[in-house]
C-alpha cells in the first residue's frame, strides 16, 4: 500500500498552520500541519531543515512542498517535506533576522558606540569574499582607479549556500591574524535573500563583532539590510561603495601634499622672523617703560633742586642777619673801641701789655697804644697806687 | 597605535607619515615654537612629503590571495 501511495501521488503542497513543531538532536523537523477541519502529521529531515533560517512558531501558517507517504508503525499518512515555508512577505527569513538582530542588541553588539573609525589611509586592505565573484572585481577596479598604491589581501570564502557563514566567518578570522590588514571588506554582490542569506547567521556577526580590525560590510544591493551591516564598524551599500569608503581619492591627496612644503616654508619663514619682530617690541616697550620711570626723577630732582635754592636763600638771609649782629658785638669788644673813648694800651718793646707797675723799671721803653697810632715813650718813674 | 610605531622603526606606512606630516604642520603654525625645532621639523615634513609622494605614485594595484598557510601570492583576477 505504501509503494501504491509512493510511486501514485505526485509531490504536493499543503497549506495550514503549524500546530506543534520539534526538532530532534539529529536535526530532524517533527511537525503537525493543521486547518480548522483536519490536520496531518510531517517530517522536515535535517539536510533539508539545515536550510530553514529558523523554526517556525506554533500558529504560523505555512506552505510545505513535500511527498505523501504512510507512516505504517502507526498507520497514519504523513507528509515527508521538501521545503516548508512561511506564508508572507519573507516569512521565516524575516523572522529569524529579526531573532538574531534582537539577540545581538541585547548583547550590545549593535551599540553606535562600538563603531570603529576606519583609517584614511590604509596601506593593505583586507577583503572577505568569493574570489571569483563581481564583488572582488568591482572592488579592486575601484582601488585601482582610487588608490593604485594600496595592496589588496583576498581571503576567499564561499558567500552562499550550507556552510558559507563558517567560511566567512574562518576567512575573517585568518585574514585578521595573519595578514593585519588595516581594514577589511566583507561582503558580495547581489543576489535573492536566500542568496545572501549568510551574512545574516550568526557566525558572521560573531566573527564582524570579534575581529581586531575595522570591518566594512557591503552585501548586495543598496536595499539589502544584513545582519552583517549592522554588526560591522560601516556599511556600504554595494561592494563598489566600501572600495570609495576605504580608500582616500588620491589626487585630491596629492594635491594636499604638494602644498604642504609651502606651508612649512611659510611657518618657518614666520618663527625666523619672529625674533627680529621680538626684539624690536622689546626695545619699543623698554623705551617707553623707561620713560615713564625718567618723568617722576626728573620732577622729584626738580622740586628738590628748588627746595635747595629756596633753603640756601634762606640760610643765606639769616646768615647775614646773624653776621651784622655779630660784627656789631665784636666791634663793641674790640681794644680799639675802648681806645676811641680815650683809654691807652701801654706794651713793652718785646710785646706784652703792661699790666702792673711793678712790670717796668725806670729806664724802660714803653710803646703806648692810641686809638690813632703809638707813641714811644721812656718810663721816668713807678708809682703804685696807694689804698687809702 | 602599536603597529604604527613598529612601522615607524622599519619603513613608516603612508598613513603614519601623513599623520606624522599633520603633526609637523599643526606644530610649525603654532606660536611658541623656536626657531631651531622649527627647522629640524621643515627638514623632517619635507622628507614625509616626498616619500609619501613616492608612495602614492604606484600604478598597478597590488591584488594578493591568502593561503591557508598564511602566506600570500599574487591574485591574476584575469585567470580567475
Amino acid at each position: 500500500m505504501r509503494g501504491l501511495l509512493d510511486s501514485s501521488v505526485e509531490p504536493l503542497w499543503v497549506g495550514g498552520e503549524i500546530g506543534s513543531w520539534t526538532r530532534s538532536r539529529a536535526g530532524h523537523c517533527y511537525f503537525s500541519l493543521k486547518d480548522d477541519r483536519a490536520q496531518i502529521r510531517g517530517v522536515l529531515f535535517s539536510r533539508e531543515a539545515a536550510k530553514l533560517p529558523t523554526d517556525p512558531d506554533e500558529g504560523t501558517k505555512v506552505r510545505v512542498f513535500g511527498d505523501l507517504t504512510l507512516y505504517e508503525a502507526r498507520g497514519e499518512f504523513q507528509l515527508v517535506a521538501r521545503t516548508v515555508e512561511a506564508e508572507g512577505a519573507e516569512g521565516l527569513w524575516r523572522k529569524a533576522f529579526e531573532e538574531l538582530k534582537a539577540r545581538l542588541e541585547r548583547e550590545g553588539l549593535l551599540d553606535p558606540g562600538l563603531k570603529r573609525p576606519i583609517p584614511p589611509f590604509p596601506s593593505t586592505i583586507g577583503v572577505v569574499t568569493s574570489p571569483t565573484g563581481a564583488a572582488l572585481r568591482d572592488i579592486t577596479s575601484v582601488l585601482q582607479r582610487r588608490a593604485p598604491w594600496a595592496r589588496v589581501v583576498v581571503a576567499g570564502s564561499r558567500v552562499q549556500g550550507e556552510g558559507a557563514s563558517y567560511e566567512i566567518a574562518e576567512a575573517l578570522h585568518r585574514l585578521a591574524k595573519t595578514a593585519q590588514p588595516d581594514v577589511i571588506i566583507v561582503g558580495r554582490g547581489g543576489g535573492s535573500l536566500e542568496d545572501l542569506w549568510a551574512f545574516n547567521e550568526e557566525p558572521v556577526a560573531r566573527a564582524i563583532a570579534e575581529c581586531p580590525i575595522p570591518v566594512v560590510s557591503a552585501v548586495g544591493h543598496e536595499v539589502d539590510v544584513t545582519i552583517s551591516d549592522l554588526v560591522a564598524d560601516r556599511r556600504a551599500p554595494t561592494p563598489s561603495a566600501a572600495a570609495e569608503t576605504v580608500v582616500p581619492d588620491t589626487p585630491a591627496l596629492l594635491e594636499q601634499l604638494r602644498r604642504s612644503p609651502e606651508r612649512l616654508g611659510r611657518a618657518l619663514r614666520r618663527t625666523a622672523s619672529r625674533p627680529r619682530l621680538l626684539l624690536a617690541d622689546r626695545m619699543r616697550r623698554l623705551e617707553g617703560s623707561m620713560q615713564n620711570r625718567l618723568v617722576p626723577a626728573r620732577r622729584s630732582l626738580e622740586q628738590g633742586r628748588d627746595r635747595l635754592e629756596r633753603r640756601i636763600s634762606a640760610l643765606h638771609t639769616s646768615r647775614s642777619a646773624r653776621l651784622a649782629t655779630i660784627s656789631g658785638r665784636l666791634q663793641a669788644l674790640s681794644p680799639l673801641s675802648t681806645l676811641a673813648r680815650g683809654y691807652a694800651v701801654a706794651l713793652r718793646p718785646d710785646g706784652p701789655v703792661v699790666r702792673t707797675v711793678d712790670a717796668v723799671q725806670p729806664g724802660d721803653d714803653l710803646r703806648v697804644r692810641l686809638a690813632d697810632g703809638h707813641v714811644d715813650a721812656r718810663v721816668t718813674s713807678t708809682t703804685p697806687h696807694t689804698n687809702e | 597605535m602599536s603597529d604604527s610605531t613598529t612601522a615607524d622603526r622599519a619603513d613608516p606606512t603612508l598613513e603614519t607619515r601623513l599623520g606624522r606630516l599633520e603633526e609637523i604642520l599643526a606644530r610649525m603654525e603654532s606660536d611658541d615654537v623656536e626657531l631651531e625645532e622649527a627647522l629640524t621639523l621643515f627638514e623632517e615634513g619635507v622628507q614625509h612629503v616626498r616619500a609619501a609622494e613616492t608612495l602614492l605614485s604606484a600604478t598597478e594595484l597590488k591584488v594578493e590571495e591568502l593561503l591557508a598557510s598564511g602566506a600570500t601570492q599574487p591574485l591574476d583576477l584575469d585567470d580567475a
